[in-house]
């Protein structure tokens, strides 16, 4: 094992100025892919649901917090394989984008991270910090790209994403049954 | 850095927190090669994570959560290494150690038979240890799979292998973003919070040979107070207690 501190104590540590931090893993397409290797082509849509649909999902215990998902349809030949859905939520610093794909029969195959985004201070609320996860970098203390450096910390509980695949889930069952999703 | 090298890095959702998976690709090998490897390494924590989460009533520590005193519980080999290691740990810390969380620290029992529940009220949570484990046994798999260097991070309980220098940032708990505090090459590093009445946002870190042992003893460090309590040096390990920003942790 070979541990080299940065700082010579914990009090300059303490000092540092906090920056934020950003990965980004996969793209939807790419998540796609490797989500379903067997498909031939990839079709977009999107789930988009009106308020009835939402007061439905709601009265099975899922909020619907969102009104609209993009959607990947994963097809060979004539056959659909099965979606894969990406959807983001905001932890207590950070915001997780990520993709679920869900099966013909309604399994979860897989959950992929898509992106990763840690911010200092209140920002993470606010819709233009929120909006860095479409698209690329612009904001200057975020670092994307070759740092490969590893956060410690209390453990990040992902009960927001655990939620959110739930969710998805819902919405797709939901989809499937009015027509709107095969 | 890389140091130029490509890294393919993924995470998933997996121990109740978000997993990070880091390959340096295979060389010679197609670049499907090392994204199968990735695969395969969460496959291994996820099957973990069947045999040992006490929310999995069908795993091992459900079914001993479950059983009546005196029964004995089959378990797996992932739960003989993660137990046996818990107990060395327990006797070694004069019960500091504890995966029954008070419930019983000393009532149950691994020997070649399997698992024995010597009182109905306990219960084992392996929350404090087994992600160390699991950390260790990806980085077994993407070495398996040809894997020459990367690392894995379980939620901030992380490790290392092969000839890469992994910059290591600790999270600002009380308000967010990252501070650079150390590089760590081959080696495992884990943080575990302090009680609120321990002060405000206390938490113990430390850094050892393998994930496991960096991960509980963690929960050492956090249950005595103590950075350098004596058992951190049998396991070739060093710890460290961050205050909260702007105090001398």
């Amino acid at each position: 094992m070979r541990f080299v501190l940065a700082g010579t104590t914990l009090a300059a540590l303490a000092s540092a100025p906090a920056s934020a931090f950003a990965v980004d893993y996969l793209t939807l397409e790419q998540a796609a892919q490797l989500m379903f290797p067997d498909a031939d082509r990839f079709d977009g849509g999107e789930i988009t649901l009106d308020a009835a649909q939402l007061q439905a999902l709601e009265a099975q215990g899922v909020r619907g917090r969102s009104a609209r998902w993009t959607v990947r349809i994963a097809r060979h030949g004539d056959a659909t394989l099965g979606v894969v859905v990406a959807d983001a939520v905001i932890g207590k610093f950070e915001l997780i984008s990520y993709a679920v794909g869900i099966d013909g029969d309604g399994a979860i195959r897989q959950i992929e991270i898509l992106s990763y985004r840690e911010s200092h201070g209140g920002e993470i609320r606010l819709p233009a910090w929120r909006r860095q996860f479409v698209g690329k970098t612009q904001a200057a203390p975020l670092r994307v790209g070759d740092d490969i450096a590893n956060i410690s910390g209390a453990t990040l509980s992902c009960t927001h994403v655990t939620d959110g695949v739930r969710r998805i889930v819902a919405v797709v069952a939901l989809a499937r049954r009015n027509g709107s999703l095969p | 850095m890389s140091g130029g090298r490509a890294v393919v890095r993924r995470a998933r959702p997996l121990l109740g927190t978000l997993v990070e998976i880091g390959a340096t690709t295979i060389e010679g090998a197609p670049p499907r090669a090392t994204s199968a490897a990735i695969d395969a390494a969460f496959a291994r924590i996820f099957a973990l994570q069947q045999r040992l989460s006490r929310f999995v009533a069908a795993s091992d520590v459900g079914r001993f959560n479950a059983a009546p005193a005196g029964a004995c519980i089959d378990v797996g080999s992932d739960a003989r290494a993660v137990l046996g290691a818990a107990a060395a740990l327990r006797d070694a810390s004069d019960g500091a150690f504890d995966v029954t969380v008070g419930s019983g620290p000393r009532a149950w029992r691994l020997d070649a038979r399997g698992l024995h529940k010597l009182a109905d009220e306990v219960e084992i949570d392996l929350g404090g240890i087994a992600k160390g484990h699991a950390v260790d046994c990806a980085v077994a798999t993407l070495e398996e799979h040809g894997v020459a260097a990367g690392w894995v991070n379980a939620g901030g309980d992380l490790r290392a292998f092969g000839d890469l220098a992994v910059p290591l940032e600790l999270r600002d708990e009380e308000s967010g973003g990252v501070r650079r505090f150390a590089t760590i090459e081959d080696g495992a590093f884990a943080t575990s919070r302090c009680p609120a009445s321990h002060g405000a946002s206390r938490h113990a870190s430390v850094a050892a040979p393998r994930c496991l042992w960096a991960d509980a003893l963690t929960k050492v460090v956090v249950a005595s107070g103590d950075a350098s309590h004596p058992l951190l040096a049998c396991f070739g390990a060093r710890g460290w207690l961050h205050g909260p920003p702007r105090a001398n942790g």
